[in-house]
């Protein structure tokens, strides 16, 4: 275990987007095949699941062959786990909103560690690496110590590493209700107008409750030198129409800034410590120690640049639970497979929304739930 | 998105008034017509020789139609639903009363999304009681039905057939639409998963309105053990499962889902789930899938996954792809259906086990039984747990009604009895 955690944490000492797709596939293979051994040797299920893949993952010449997870599986409860309960440091759930079973991660002290630096990694290579005052669009209460931490939570506390000291502006009711701490946001701009500045919330919170109730007055806060960031996806905003240009448009205008200030990133619970902001190209891109494939849902194969399929999200970072080839529940277009005019390394790729739901029918009318795309 | 280009039957709707227009054609063009099930039957012939052009071939379900239209298969159907005298109008003699089918009027059709050839078997059940179809084709049938209807077309040059019959294409949300349609139908056949179901059934239909629903259902696969252990048909077995398997990418309430296997003493299930294994990637070789919803393809990999992880005594087999699942266990419940041409296959001490579990919810029993005193006890216990057809494997989806336990014909047809005044 201590010569696999070297290697984790040489992929998360270099810089996240130097290396060659060659070069990333080969760190990561090796790593993942040593991964996939160790989780054998800890869950018998998984074990009999790897052992029924198709492809024997030692002989496998491509990541793209080794034995991945639908990441609906992690719903499972109690959680999948690798490590004993005394090990579990946390467990980090789902937000869930568009099933009703959350995903749960359990997270012992290295994973929990690796996916603190993963973050850090990451967004170091997109706003620098300084420390500056942090305005979180949200309430504390996610934050409280407890044993289980939401995907809210669970990315408040990732940029963490980037406060020199945070600011909470929203307040919840006994119900949960959410409103807006208008004094305490000024007085955040007021002292901090000069300074580079953090900002996070989950898309739908800062529209709800930061941008929608401040849009009749107008107002500008006046903080240019800021980087927004946010994520959480854009279905409950899609429910009212707005797009992403337009939320961009007025997050800017609210703070006095530029829109490319604004920074969505996608990231899920189930592959901590692996994010993916937007760069200034509008793509995302997969960290040195991780990386997406998009597969057609067809073959399951990797697609062509230009094409969409399933994402699947590849992390060496956990070693607690079985997150490092998860097929997510999403779709995205594969852009290029290297040379995104941003300069970073690797796949570029963009999100393309969630696969659509469907159930099960006999004889059924299977387009009674996508009548979006009729 | 399928553009919907308009073409005599069938057309892009937009409005009630659209509908209901339709509607007041047929029923003026019907009303003076009478054609009988024989007058039918030979338009269905021509239409059937005309549907065996090879660019069909790759059509899903297109063999069964076309053995479905032919009339060695219809006669007898006709027959014994609607009366002896029936083929050709006449009444049929019932002791002292005689009777005679009579159309409903018009009947509409709410096909399944997902059964290609649906809108027209369950239309041709109409036509055949004499009535007019109104049907309501899914945004994706839309151009293999248009292809299909040009064959009709030729096949019924005096359109004695296709003068009766109206295809509308409509989003499945436009509520207006379903509404018209109800109101303007005497009868309904109704296709479909438990919500598209109830959401028609409720509709505005007029009180004397018939409806014929067929709802969700699955189907399960049996095979005992003097059947799945001869040598000789061990592989014809396996190949007779594909292709139930493989028809309608297994998402008919007539595909099966789960083979139970009983287990037989002193033999490995080992060599015949090699067979198996081999029987489906044959079929697919055969039958490739050309596209499949992302979404399926998700449903494939967390079956897989979960089935494995969840038990570790248990085996599957597939490919990387989700053209095909083996999930191998054992045990008599019944496991969640995937479909996607993923089949759970339980060994089990005796069938009669896992036939006793049935819900309900079982429309098929497919069998291939070596023991034919087994099979006539494991049939009539199937009967009892609500099975209403009980094959032979490879024949699961053989479309000869009873289907879902009630006629084809019949139900779009009132049966009027006449008892004579001089008797």
């Amino acid at each position: 275990m201590e010569q696999l955690n070297d290697k984790i944490e040489h992929l998360l000492s270099i810089p996240p987007y130097s290396q060659s797709p060659d070069e990333r596939e080969a760190g990561l293979l090796d790593l993942l095949k040593e991964e996939l051994e160790y989780a054998c040797q800890r869950h018998t299920g998984y074990a009999n699941y790897i052992r029924q893949w198709p492809v024997n993952f030692q002989s496998a010449d491509r990541v793209a062959d080794l034995p991945f997870l639908p990441v609906g599986i992690l719903k499972a409860n109690p959680p999948l786990c690798f490590v004993s309960p005394d090990e579990i440091k946390r467990t980090l759930t789902s937000s869930a909103t568009t099933s009703q079973s959350p995903s749960r991660v359990v997270l012992d002290a290295a994973t929990s560690r690796r996916m603190t630096k993963g973050v850090v990694s990451i967004v170091r290579d997109y706003i620098g690496p300084s420390r500056r005052p942090y305005l979180i669009v949200d309430t504390p209460d996610f934050l409280r110590k407890s044993a289980s931490l939401g995907a809210r939570g669970a990315a408040i506390q990732g940029l963490q590493p980037f406060a020199s000291q945070a600011t909470y502006c929203l307040n919840a009711d006994e119900q949960g209700e959410l409103t807006l701490d208008r004094q305490k946001l000024l007085d955040f701009a007021e002292k901090h107008r000069d300074a580079e500045v953090l900002v996070y919330g989950f898309t739908f919170i800062l529209w709800n409750h930061l941008v929608k109730p401040l849009m009749p007055e107008n107002l500008c806060l006046n903080i240019p030198n800021i980087r927004i960031l946010h994520s959480g996806g854009w279905k409950r905003l899609q429910d009212q129409a707005v797009e992403k240009s337009f939320f961009n448009e007025q997050l800017a205008r609210l703070f006095g800034c530029s829109p490319d200030c604004v920074i969505d990133f996608y990231g899920m619970v189930e592959s901590v410590g692996v994010i993916f902001p937007d760069c200034p190209e509008g793509n995302k891109h997969g960290p040195a120690f991780g990386d997406v494939i998009v597969r057609d849902p067809l073959t399951l194969e990797p697609v062509a640049a230009g094409e969409f399929g399933i994402v699947q999200v590849c992390s060496v970072l956990p070693t607690s639970f079985p997150g490092n080839l998860l097929l997510t529940e999403d779709l995205a277009q594969v852009i290029a497979y290297d040379g995104c005019p941003c300069g970073r390394r690797g796949i570029s790729f963009r999100f393309a929304g969630r696969v659509p739901k469907a159930e099960l029918r006999g004889c059924g009318n299977l387009e009674t739930k996508r009548t979006a795309t009729n | 998105m399928t553009t919907v280009t308009d073409s005599k039957f069938l057309q892009a709707v937009d409005s009630p008034a659209e509908i209901s227009d339709a509607a007041g054609e047929l029923r003026a063009r019907i009303a003076n017509d009478e054609i009988t099930p024989n007058q039918v039957i030979t338009i269905f012939e021509a239409w059937a020789k005309s549907l065996s052009a090879k660019e069909l071939d790759e059509v899903p379900g297109i063999v069964f139609l076309r053995m479905w239209l032919r009339r060695g298969t219809l006669e007898p159907i006709i027959a014994r639903e609607l009366g002896a005298e029936s083929l050709d109008g006449g009444w049929t003699e019932y002791g002292r009363a005689k009777c005679k089918a009579f159309p409903l009027g018009i009947v509409g059709h709410w096909p399944a999304g997902n059964i290609e050839i649906q809108p027209i078997l369950s239309m041709t059940c109409a036509l055949l009681g004499g009535n007019a179809a109104l049907v309501r084709i899914p945004r994706g049938l839309v151009d293999l039905t248009r292809i299909l209807m040009e064959r009709l077309e030729q096949a019924d040059p005096d359109e004695r057939l296709t003068q009766r019959i109206f295809m509308a294409a409509f989003e499945h949300g436009r509520m207006d639409l379903h509404e018209a349609m109800a109101r303007a139908v005497d009868g309904a056949m109704i296709w479909g998963g438990k919500e598209s179901v109830l959401q028609v059934r409720s509709l505005p239909f007029p009180h004397w309105a018939k409806l014929a629903v067929f709802g969700p259902r699955i189907s399960v696969a049996a095979l005992d053990a003097g059947a799945w252990t001869h040598p000789e048909e061990q592989k014809t077995w396996c190949l007779r499962i594909a292709r139930d398997v493989w028809q309608f990418d297994q998402q008919a309430c007539s595909s099966p889902q789960v083979l139970f296997l009983e287990r037989a003493p002193g033999h490995s299930a080992a060599e015949f789930l090699s067979n198996l294994r081999r029987a489906f990637e044959t079929e697919n070789q055969a039958h490739p899938r050309q596209a499949i919803p992302a979404a399926l393809t998700s449903a494939i990999t967390r079956a897989r996954a979960a089935w494995l992880l969840g038990d570790p005594s248990r085996h599957a087999a597939f490919p990387m792809g989700p053209d095909w699942t083996l999930l191998v266990g054992a045990g008599s419940e019944l496991p969640e259906p995937v479909q996607g041409k993923t089949l759970a296959v339980l060994e089990v001490d005796d069938l009669m086990d896992a036939v006793a579990k049935f819900d309900g919810n079982v429309q098929t029993l497919g069998l291939g039984m070596a023991d034919v005193e087994s099979e006539k006890k494991l049939a009539l216990l199937a009967g009892h747990r609500g099975v209403d057809r009980i094959v032979k494997l490879g024949r699961m989806h053989t479309f000869v009604p009873p289907w879902d336990g009630v006629d084809l014909i019949r139900p779009m047809v009132r049966m009027v009895r006449h008892v004579g005044s001089a008797d």
